[in-house]
């Protein structure tokens, strides 16, 4: 009788197999964690300035954005109700939030800039998405997102519409992007959410 | 001998059985990648890495693999080579990684793999089924390049991102639909009407032999 031929031989094959290529993953995963923590924390990072429009150009690398990052941007407090806080010669210039919600396939995660009079928007920028590439996932792309910077928020709900490129454009509104319905509806609905709920806060803690 | 046997399963793995339109293997993520030439090059590279490299394994092994669990080990074995390149991935182009999203993991139940490994890899030497493997991936990524660039053409009217002369300009009305599923179905079915009218079925000719 072989070895080949023994009842345990195929279980301990297999246990050998799944030992050896699990090392081997485990051990590839080790030393590639803190890439992939460093580039989902730079991605992050890189959409709070894109939100506020800091430094876009010369922003290209992750240790630059890391650095503008850290001295420009304080975490969010009291006074700020969960927005981060961009401040710059011990003035606060403007307010960071974080938006999340679902998008049409996966969550979308992103930033809305908004000035220190709470109003005008600065800008938005995602950081996380997994919407249809060409559709939905063209809400990254400048020709969306180019579309918030100036807006201002409406006192009535909602603060911000996102509307169909046969609307005409007003200060509270933005066009979608064709073809993305449920994308355009869902982020609008959030992100709206969103605001709102930070202004009553902002309004609770004055 | 050894180089016509090499010739002959390359060129069987191009054209002659072609995963996509010959075979309809691994179709799935053809469909669903497909919407840009960029992403659906990356997804070629990752099943070109997945197939050469677990056909090779999996031929190395065959000798010492039981029968009754060589399903198993296939699909471990592809499974890791997936993971890995998921990993790298995510650590060096987290971009491409988000843009890809579920469907590099995906790449494990991705039949064309799978099918080279229980077809091929089992009963063939190593080097030889590193050639295989790495050309069924070719013809995959082949037959999915040209699903991607038809899309992108026609419903973004942009080739890698790029402008193009008259589909970039507003003489070209661009076709959302091709950049959706449908798109896809369409365009897959179309390559494989025209893979198949150049080079029609044989097994009818095989029938009447017998």
């Amino acid at each position: 009788m072989s070895l080949r031929d023994r009842i345990w031989y195929p279980i301990l094959y297999m246990a050998a197999i799944t030992l050896i290529s699990s090392a081997i993953i485990i051990l590839f995963g080790s030393l590639t964690r803190q890439r992939v923590q460093d580039n989902q924390l730079i991605a992050f990072e890189r959409a709070v300035l894109g939100a506020l429009h800091i430094g876009e150009q010369e922003l290209s690398s992750p240790s630059a954005i890391h650095t503008a990052y850290s001295t420009l941007i304080r975490k969010p407090d009291e006074s700020s109700a969960g927005a981060f806080r961009f401040i710059k010669d011990d003035s606060l210039i403007a307010y960071a939030l974080p938006l999340e919600g679902p998008g049409f396939w996966a969550p979308i995660k992103g930033i809305i800039g908004i000035l220190a009079d709470r109003k005008t928007v600065t800008g938005i920028a995602f950081y996380e998405q997994n919407e249809t590439p060409g559709l939905g996932g063209e809400i990254v792309k400048s020709a969306f997102t180019e579309q918030f910077k100036g807006k201002i928020l409406s006192d009535v709900d909602p603060a911000l519409s996102i509307v169909p490129v046969s609307v005409v454009l007003d200060e509270h509104r933005v066009h979608a992007v064709t073809g993305a319905t449920q994308t355009s509806t869902r982020l609008a609905e959030f992100m709206n959410e969103t605001i709102v709920a930070w202004r009553n806060r902002m309004k609770r803690e004055e | 001998m050894v180089r016509q046997k090499t010739g002959h399963v390359i060129l069987a793995a191009l054209w002659g059985d072609n995963p996509v339109f010959r075979q309809i293997l691994g179709i799935c993520s053809a469909l669903a990648v497909t919407n840009l030439v960029l992403n659906t090059a990356v997804m070629g590279a990752a099943v070109i890495f997945t197939t050469a490299l677990s056909s090779l394994t999996v031929s190395i092994l065959r000798k010492w693999t039981p029968r009754i669990v060589r399903m198993m080990v296939e699909v471990l074995i592809i499974g890791f080579y997936v993971i890995l390149f998921d990993q790298t991935l995510k650590a060096y182009w987290p971009d491409m990684s988000r843009n890809l999203g579920p469907y590099v993991g995906l790449i494990i139940t991705n039949c064309i793999i799978m099918g080279r490994a229980e077809a091929f890899a089992n009963g063939n030497p190593p080097g030889l089924s590193f050639v295989d493997g790495l050309f069924s991936g070719l013809g995959y990524a082949c037959v999915l390049l040209c699903v991607a660039i038809i899309r992108e053409l026609l419903g973004m009217g942009t080739l890698l991102g790029m402008q193009v002369p008259f589909f970039s300009t507003p003489l070209w009305d661009r076709w959302i639909i091709m950049v959706m599923p449908p798109g896809a179905f369409f365009t897959l079915a179309i390559i494989v009407w025209i893979a198949r009218t150049i080079q029609p079925d044989k097994e009818p000719k095989k029938k009447v032999g017998i």
